[in-house]
């Protein structure tokens, strides 16, 4: 059966084999083998495949190795939340659950759906679990009141892998921070949001990592009637950092806030990957992504809003993606997509990419800023506007942020 | 030596290499400490390249001659270099930088500024007390100094804003660039009064318009023609006047 899937894979490469082996040695699950199995249709996703054009896992990863570089630190407050840490070899739940959530680690794998969509996701799915992880963590949230929570992705090691599915009840509220922070040559989750009705999501994802490291953050987001999910991130990138959120309008008046940052330097990639589909009437979706790339570091925007004809009425949508190429020889690659077949929607997007603005940096010279001064302060705040929906950790993005430019 | 600005045989120009084009032509002048003097002049003269050689804008090159202020020569200078030795431009369309706040900007400048004369940093209730003081002369409640600058402001709001850098950043010569565009009678008045109120014995001040109206506001020692690169007349306010009522033509028609 190992072998059958595995002769899905076209040329594998050392690190799909590795995967391959390391199936093999999870306990047999039906639902489990589905999830594999979508995964060997595509193998690692590879520039032929046009949602990856620009993002190559497979010609990233040659095998599966551990970097010689240690894991970013996690800026992401752990006082207050509670905290779930996945490690290559550990997954450590907090001491203590409150009233208002449950836990369930389930040592089963659980279908996901859409899977042959998110191939790094049906790859997570696949191989979570095993050495006293669940194979699915899941969550149900029957409270306003929870402490925020947080998903730690860290530890030295040649992969690390999580699957964790958040249920939130009707009219509840829930706040959720994520660290992707490498220190395994592969790290691949997949994460899953149902807001039942009037339920409402803030989550926060951080990323950083190094030129050795190839981190995969998949989200898939279901939003029920009247339900508000918003979303920030930041991301610094790695070898390959892939953050990708799909988000379903299900139900009538829900609304998505989607809001990035991308800052990449040299030798680092990172991709924001979003799919909206506005499958219930009147919904709404804000989007707003900023990047600033260096020399040598290579930004990917890859939005889609979807509104199909026979749902998706009075849709009110807006994609905005900037970017700043802070110097020479700085990369970015945007492909911002309206696919829309109802014909009463407000889909509304913008796309720039460019330099520093001349006047504004003569203005502030005038003034008396020297260039780099100037230039920073710019940057700041043109990224800073993406953070303004993160509530508490808000500034903890923007001190992040600053710093990484003061270093520029 | 009470000479504060010192312009001679100014040549300047504009664009890139193969087109570039000689905007300032032999311009001479000088300004001494405490005096204010206007630069008029028809549309194409050289009026607001003039100020942007003068402050070191990137896209103008210096071709011939110097300027010098306080006697040190200040082309060379960086544009955040003249600031910091106290050189001063009112633009005539000041520039929004969304994100960030007019007193967040200002204090930085100031503090830029004081650290390249080897100054110590302005503490924050210091800064606080100025600016309200300031804004509060200008009709800029403090609100409106905690939105980012320029941005969403009218063009009135916007002269005041840079006024209020001028009076908060105290630099000793300044260069009015068409300040008085966009404004109506009751914000002229405003922005007049925030000029006036900076001038000093020690202060100079160049004030660049198109029309006489604003010297009715802020009387100048001398006024100065500018045409076609250069100065074609100097006068006193009188001058002005005589432009108003005969128009450039006639005036430049007499020099030629």
């Amino acid at each position: 059966m190992t072998t059958a899937l595995r002769d899905m894979i076209a040329n594998p490469t050392t690190a799909e084999l590795e995967l391959v082996a390391r199936y093999g040695m999870q306990p047999e699950d039906s639902r489990r083998e589905r999830l594999f199995e979508a995964f060997c249709r595509t193998g690692l996703p590879h520039r032929r495949l046009e949602a990856w054009k620009w993002t190559d896992f497979k010609a990233a990863l040659q095998g599966l190795d551990r970097p010689s570089t240690s894991p970013a630190q996690d800026p992401i407050p752990h006082a207050g939340a509670l905290v779930f840490r996945f490690t290559p070899n550990g997954y450590f739940p907090p001491d203590h659950i409150p009233d208002g959530l449950k836990v369930f680690e389930k040592d089963e794998a659980q279908a996901l759906g859409a899977a042959e969509d998110v191939p790094l996701g049906a790859l997570a799915a696949s191989l979570s679990g095993g050495k006293a992880r669940p194979a699915t963590l899941l969550l149900e949230v029957t409270s306003k009141e929870l402490p925020r929570l947080h998903f730690q992705f860290s530890g030295e090691g040649e992969a690390n892998f999580a699957r964790v599915v958040v249920m939130v009840r009707p009219d509840m509220a829930l706040t959720v921070s994520e660290s992707h922070l490498g220190g395994a040559g592969l790290t691949s989750s997949v994460i899953e949001f149902t807001l039942q009705k009037g339920s409402a999501v803030n989550r926060t994802v951080y990323q950083r990592g190094t030129p050795e490291e190839a981190i995969a953050s998949t989200a898939l987001v279901h939003l029920d009637s009247n339900s508000h999910f918003t979303q920030t991130s930041l991301a610094f990138g790695a070898k390959l950092a892939r953050l990708e959120t799909r988000v379903t309008h299900q139900e009538a008046s829900a609304k998505a806030t989607l809001n990035a940052a991308y800052l990449v330097g040299k030798d680092l990639h990172a991709d924001f990957t979003t799919h909206v589909r506005h499958g219930a009437n009147s919904c709404v979706t804000r989007q707003l992504t900023k990047g600033a790339v260096l020399n040598g570091g290579t930004g990917v925007f890859q939005g889609k809003f979807f509104v199909p004809r026979t749902a998706g009425q009075y849709t009110d949508a807006d994609m905005q993606h900037k970017a700043l190429l802070l110097e020479e020889g700085a990369v970015v690659f945007a492909k911002p997509e309206l696919e829309i077949y109802a014909d009463d929607v407000e889909c509304a997007h913008g796309n720039t990419s460019g330099a520093l603005d001349d006047d504004q940096l003569f203005y502030m010279r005038q003034r008396g800023l020297p260039e780099k001064t100037a230039r920073a302060l710019l940057t700041q705040a043109f990224v800073a506007e993406a953070f303004a929906e993160a509530g508490a950790l808000e500034e903890v993005l923007r001190t992040e942020a600053e710093a990484w430019l003061a270093a520029a | 030596m009470r000479t504060m600005l010192k312009i001679e045989n100014l040549t300047a120009t504009v664009g890139e290499e193969d087109a570039a084009k000689t905007i300032i032509n032999g311009l001479s002048l000088e300004v001494p400490k405490g005096e204010v003097h206007a630069i008029m002049g028809p549309n194409g003269a050289g009026k607001s390249t003039l100020s942007y050689v003068l402050t070191g804008r990137d896209g103008y090159e210096v071709t011939g001659g110097s300027a010098k202020l306080n006697g040190e020569d200040i082309l060379d200078m960086d544009p955040e270099e003249r600031a910091a030795k106290g050189l001063f431009l009112s633009f005539q369309y000041p520039v929004e930088i969304p994100g960030v706040p007019v007193m967040t900007f200002v204090r930085a400048a100031m503090n830029s500024q004081r650290k390249a004369r080897g100054e110590d940093e302005i503490s924050a209730p210091d800064f606080i007390k100025k600016s309200r003081e300031i804004g509060k002369a200008l009709k800029l409640d403090t609100e409106m100094l905690k939105r980012s600058l320029n941005v969403g402001f009218s063009g009135g709001e916007k002269k005041r804003l840079e006024i209020y850098q001028m009076m908060m950043l105290e630099p000793n010569f300044l260069i009015l660039d068409e300040t008085d565009s966009g404004l109506d009678i009751d914000a002229l008045k405003t922005v007049a009064d925030g000029v006036n109120a900076m001038r000093s014995p020690d202060r100079g001040m160049l004030v660049i318009t198109h029309y006489q109206r604003l010297l009715d506001h802020i009387q100048p020692d001398k006024v100065h023609v500018l045409s076609k690169g250069r100065i074609v007349a100097t006068g006193g306010p009188e001058l002005a006047h005589r432009l108003e009522k005969e128009g450039y033509e006639g005036i430049l028609g007499e020099v030629a």
